[in-house]
């Protein structure tokens, strides 16, 4: 009898998801299209070739040879030269470029007789990406300008080639970026942004697909199909999207891991489950605000605000510990803040699922908490009234 | 056109004007996403981003070399702006225990021959080893122990070679735009034209959605809807919410900024220009794009998950020079794009309005392109309408 009425739901389910092409776009067409964008137009990891300027006031030997020094780097593309501060200056406010190096009058002169002259470099820093990556290049510049002149004169001096290096080094710090030594923008955006992207897509259509039905007032229907029953009824509805969202995000995820190959340095399985268990998560979080606001308009309103908070609240860009304590907080409420956590512990650092327990408890809370509510929503569900 | 035609076509310019300004005020949905959106939202964002910078991080250090030089370099990595040294753990596989529990982000470790090779003249290396999950704190990370090499490097040299502690070229960053470094000031004023752009196209669905459903009930005619040429009925709609936005546009460019202290301008004259084209290209596009919408909330669904991509797209995080010329080309045809680059220019580079020419001409570009396809299509319903009303009449 229970297994007949759940049969029949889900066939009613399946049915109104066939109908409207609105299911189709948002459940398959966006996770699967934004996945492909972001992992394309992140594709190089890191933008080389950053556009910056030379500003050379001095014309010397010395200055030329920095210029040209400049333009073998990697990180920045020496695209023009100004002959002064105000042209560079205008560039830089226009966007052309997002740095210039300025090399000052008298500087080889001034160089080579202890007067320790000023190498200035201005960055835009309102492009951060492109503003480290020039700031970067200028830096190592300037204190390489700094370490030839000392070993020329430690030469000069009558030291000897292997002790230079020492004495314009004696400490060296050498970096181990942990999993990720290419420090790749793709690997960190892609990891976050297309969870999130799930994620909101997973709340926007549990919300619109259950109010949907108080709105049109087929929700007596639904509930009639489902044996009276709100448990059964909402299985009925929910679960054909589970397994539709779960697919799809999965596939998103071999995108990354598979095709792409980023680090993945736990059982493909460990990620897969946070994966089903975030869509679960935001299905459940869908249905909560159903619970307490059961209008289409709000309820949808509530979630797209959520969502599209929770790309920043979570922290995937801005660590939660540096916001302050009462904004950070609400961060675990959101579910994609879990999952990410799970992915960096797992994924990423590969690390003993040990330290993922409370992550992984905290995404089970959620559908624990919808079922302690879903009664509400029974009561309006058998009296639709459409507020428009 | 003749001084009649022009009468008339304004006139109902005019009306659909009015009309436009009771449907929006009179829909608690659609003020949702004019007023309260604009109102809030630039608030919220800025406050989880307002800490600006990531300092301070949590390192463990493995000194295995336990020494007087070795205490004071971590005394000095303490000191840096984004090391905050955690404790001493007695080996490395503590350390990666304390990293595993996220007690620190970074590990320091000191080689036991630290001490030998600066008193025997030798080069020195100190392992740092970096969580990588957020890249702002390995940014933060590298900035500091650069600095941190260059200091300890010059108290060396001074000590055990008595070369001046100073370097024969002195460097000079100077950060235009963003002088703080901080988050906020790098996102905020990019958000901020997008939340403009993006709560007017979701406005507009949701007045569009609401035709629709009219439609819908009264046999494929809104009695809501003021009989007018295409040409008027866009632009008359898009000069009212237009005119709406002007004071939220004002709140948004000028207050937010002002009483966050953000990098901000003093230009307004400048700020109002530039927001002119970019209200209007957003509404036209809204208008464009309306016509999906079937009913009142479906909108939403298709909406606003655009919002990450086009924040992608505007070359903000990732920048325009670097994308293919695909991206490139679609990045280009939406007006935040072009918007975020003329305010960024105008607002965090003290740019004027001359030196951010090609920005401002993409916006009204954009807004003469978005307004004629807002009038074919618009054109083509009102075609379409009329033949489905005379089937159902015949």
């Amino acid at each position: 009898m229970i297994f007949a009425t759940v049969i029949s739901s889900l066939k009613r389910e399946f049915r109104n998801l066939i109908s409207r092409r609105i299911y189709f776009a948002t459940m398959i067409v966006v996770p699967i299209a934004s996945a492909c964008f972001l992992l394309s137009l992140l594709g190089d990891g890191l933008p080389v070739k950053t556009p910056v300027a030379v500003v050379d006031l001095d014309n010397s030997t010395m200055s030329r040879q920095l210029t040209r020094t400049l333009s073998a780097l990697q990180s920045v593309d020496v695209a023009y030269r100004y002959p002064n501060f105000n042209e560079a200056m205008n560039q830089l406010q226009e966007g052309n470029i997002y740095g210039f190096f300025l090399i000052p009058e008298d500087f080889e002169r001034e160089a080579t007789s202890n007067l320790a002259p000023t190498l200035s470099y201005f960055c835009n820093m309102s492009y951060y990406i492109p503003g480290t990556l020039s700031f970067k290049g200028f830096k190592t510049m300037a204190v390489s300008t700094s370490g030839s002149i000392v070993s020329a004169q430690l030469l000069g001096v009558g030291a000897e080639e292997g002790q230079v290096d020492t004495i314009l080094q004696p400490i060296v710090i050498q970096e181990h970026p942990l999993n990720n030594p290419w420090s790749n923008y793709s690997i960190y955006l892609c990891n976050s942004f297309i969870p999130g992207i799930i994620a909101l897509m997973v709340l926007l259509v549990t919300v619109f697909s259950v109010c949907s039905e108080i709105k049109n007032s087929t929700s007596p229907q639904w509930l009639h199909t489902a044996g009276n029953s709100i448990y059964i009824a909402l299985l009925g509805k929910l679960l054909p999207h589970t397994l539709i969202f779960s697919t799809v995000a999965i596939m998103c995820q071999s995108l990354m891991y598979g095709y792409n190959h980023f680090p993945l340095n736990c059982n493909a399985l460990t990620i897969i489950s946070a994966m089903m268990l975030l869509v679960i998560a935001c299905q459940s979080v869908g249905l909560i605000v159903c619970c307490i606001m059961p209008n289409l308009r709000l309820a949808l309103s509530i979630v797209s605000l959520l969502g599209i908070l929770s790309f920043s609240i979570t922290g995937f860009s801005f660590p939660v510990e540096s916001m302050y304590g009462a904004i950070g907080i609400f961060s675990y409420l959101i579910p994609v803040r879990h999952y990410f956590l799970i992915y960096i512990d797992q994924a990423l650092n590969g690390i003993d699922i040990y330290y993922s327990r409370w992550q992984f408890v905290s995404l089970v809370i959620y559908p624990i908490i919808a079922c302690f509510l879903v009664p509400l929503l029974k009561r309006r569900l058998s009296h639709p009234i459409y507020v428009p | 056109m003749n001084q009649s035609s022009f009468k008339q076509w304004s006139s109902a310019l005019l009306k659909v004007w009015t009309r436009e300004f009771v449907l929006v005020f009179s829909d608690i949905g659609v003020l949702l996403f004019f007023i309260l959106l604009p109102t809030i939202y630039p608030l919220i964002y800025t406050l989880i981003y307002n800490p600006e910078v990531v300092h301070d991080i949590p390192v463990a250090v493995v000194d295995n070399c336990r020494s007087t030089n070795s205490r004071q370099f971590v005394r000095m990595a303490d000191a840096t702006e984004a090391i905050h040294i955690v404790g001493y753990a007695a080996s490395i596989s503590e350390a990666r225990e304390w990293k595993n529990e996220k007690a620190c982000y970074g590990v320091l470790l000191i080689p036991h021959d630290f001490d030998r090779n600066l008193n025997t003249h030798q080069q020195a290396t100190i392992e740092f080893y970096c969580d990588m999950s957020l890249l702002i704190r390995y940014r933060a990370f590298v900035s500091s122990l650069t600095s941190l090499s260059l200091a300890y490097g010059a108290q060396v040299r001074h000590q055990q070679y008595s070369l001046p502690s100073s370097t024969p070229v002195n460097s000079h960053a100077v950060f235009t735009g963003n002088p703080s470094e901080g988050f906020a000031s790098f996102l905020i004023p990019g958000i901020l034209i997008l939340i403009i752009q993006q709560s007017l196209i979701l406005g507009i669905s949701m007045l569009g959605g609401g035709r629709a459903e009219r439609r819908k009930i009264n046999g494929n005619s809104d009695p809501l809807t003021i009989i007018a040429p295409s040409s008027a009925s866009i632009l008359g709609k898009a000069l009212c919410y237009t005119v709406i936005y002007i004071p939220l546009v004002l709140y948004m460019l000028l207050f937010i900024p002002t009483i966050f202290n953000l990098p901000r301008s003093t230009n307004i004259i400048d700020i109002i220009l530039m927001s002119l084209p970019l209200l209007l290209s957003s509404s036209f596009m809204g208008l464009s794009v309306q016509k999906l919408s079937s009913e009142r909330e479906s909108s939403m669904l298709v909406i606003v998950f655009t919002s990450v991509i086009f924040i992608f797209l505007s070359g903000l995080t990732w920048p325009r020079y670097a994308m293919s010329p695909i991206w490139y080309g679609i990045s280009s045809l939406i007006p935040a794009t072009w918007g975020i680059e003329a305010f960024v220019n105008i607002n965090s580079m003290g740019a004027n309005l001359n030196l951010t020419a090609t920005p401002y001409l993409m916006l009204w570009g954009l807004t003469l392109a978005y307004y004629t396809l807002a009038i074919v299509i618009e054109t083509h319903n009102k075609k379409s309408a009329k033949a489905i009303s005379s089937v159902n009449k015949h």
